[in-house]
């Protein structure tokens, strides 16, 4: 009985595709691929149709069903496309096949059903997985890139080191901010440390806490810490909060702490006079003559 | 087994290479203490760097030493803080406010200079 299933499937591909199609361009109007060009979309959707028949004389999953749905992924096209069509399909080749027949017994019925199910299942299962698949691995790529980027530690002069912090940071990356402070102050042999917390949105006591913890940490192995770019909102927030800073020096701005760090190494800012003197240079000559 | 404590004019100078135990961590606080009595130092610069484990006591005792020290007239400063170990403390809730710290024994020895000095 099964076998006649397949038969009449197969002998009315036609129709049932041309069906499908009807079905699957009149919901289209008011959808998420209205933004595709309406040659593409035809196109597309006649490959599928032919990917989901050549499943069915094969019994089973097909090289082109991998190639249709990895280039599918690649376009970007939503899951949403596949999986409706499929479950439309599913209804089309069952309504069909049950117009086929004045007479129908709950055994025949179930065996449609059953023969139906059992080739659209294996195709929705293996697209789903292979866009899930690939989110995942984009994923996975994303939080690599996001770690890369989450503590760089920046050596800007001999003994004097940077760290910028830039967005939220939760316990993880605490975790790694501290870890590479610590690695960093002793491979540069850092006297001083500046953390840069301009480019962190909010700062409430989980932060103040992971910060102030990193500090200390600094503190114990023998370097300085000086946190910089405390905005006023932040002060109003750490102050409001009950948060207490005062154990290690903070500074407004990354230009002020730098100016701290270069006196606590010793060392300032001298300008050279170059421009004046050539005008007293001028000047004097002048009155010479 | 006790850890050599070296004299430098008038500072003493202690590397610590073996993870210390309670029982040689209290030998070495004697010993410290003792030596500082004797040879009048005015400073000690305790070098940490080879110390991959400093638990609670260990680090109590560290800081009972720098306290002693102080009393006897002679600065502390203990240098060479491995991150590993900083991170611990720090975890252990272990700050050591009072404690001075350097980088290293040359950065140590300029610290308390300035401090002897200055």
């Amino acid at each position: 009985m099964p076998k006649r299933v397949d038969k009449i499937i197969m002998e009315n591909s036609d129709v049932i595709i041309k069906h499908w199609l009807e079905i699957v361009s009149e919901r289209r109007k008011n959808d998420y691929t209205s933004s595709i060009s309406e040659e593409l979309f035809q196109s597309t959707n006649r490959e599928f149709v032919n990917v989901i028949f050549d499943s069915l004389e094969t019994k089973g999953l097909t090289d082109e069903l991998e190639a249709f749905s990895e280039r599918l992924v690649n376009l970007g096209w939503p899951l949403s496309y596949l999986t409706d069509g499929l479950q439309t399909f599913r209804r089309v080749t069952i309504d069909f096949v049950l117009s086929q027949h004045d007479q129908i017994d709950t055994d025949f019925f179930s065996v449609i059903l059953d023969r139906v199910d059992s080739w659209v299942d294996p195709i929705i299962n293996k697209l789903v997985n292979e866009y899930s698949g690939n989110w995942e691995h984009t994923v996975s790529l994303q939080r690599v890139a996001l770690q890369e980027l989450s503590a760089p530690l920046i050596p800007v002069m001999r003994n004097i080191t940077i760290m910028p912090l830039i967005g939220t940071i939760d316990t993880e990356r605490a975790k790694l901010i501290m870890e590479n402070l610590l690695d960093g102050v002793i491979k540069h042999n850092a006297e001083v440390v500046l953390i840069d917390i301009t480019g962190v949105p909010v700062v409430d006591t989980m932060v103040a806490h992971h910060i102030i913890q990193a500090a200390e940490a600094v503190r114990l192995i023998g370097s300085t810490c000086i946190l910089v770019g405390i905005r006023p909102e932040i002060a109003q927030t750490i102050v409001n909060l009950g948060i207490d800073l005062g154990k290690f020096p903070t500074k407004s701005s990354l230009r002020k702490g730098f100016e701290t760090a270069l006196e606590l190494t010793g060392r300032t800012i001298h300008r050279e006079k170059k421009k004046e003197k050539i005008v007293e240079n001028i000047m004097a000559s002048l009155e010479k003559e | 087994m006790r850890i050599p404590i070296l004299k430098l004019q008038n500072y003493l100078l202690i590397s610590i290479q073996i993870d210390l135990d309670d029982q040689s961590a209290i030998q070495f606080q004697e010993d410290l203490l003792n030596k500082i009595h004797k040879s009048g130092a005015t400073g000690v610069v305790i070098d940490l760097t080879s110390v991959d484990i400093i638990d609670s006591f260990i680090a109590k005792v560290l800081g009972d030493v720098v306290t002693m020290s102080d009393l006897m007239g002679a600065r502390v400063v203990l240098t060479g803080i491995q991150p590993a170990v900083a991170m611990t403390l720090i975890e252990l809730g272990i700050h050591m406010q009072d404690v001075q710290t350097a980088l290293d024994l040359e950065q140590g020895l300029i610290k308390l200079r300035q401090e002897l000095e200055g």
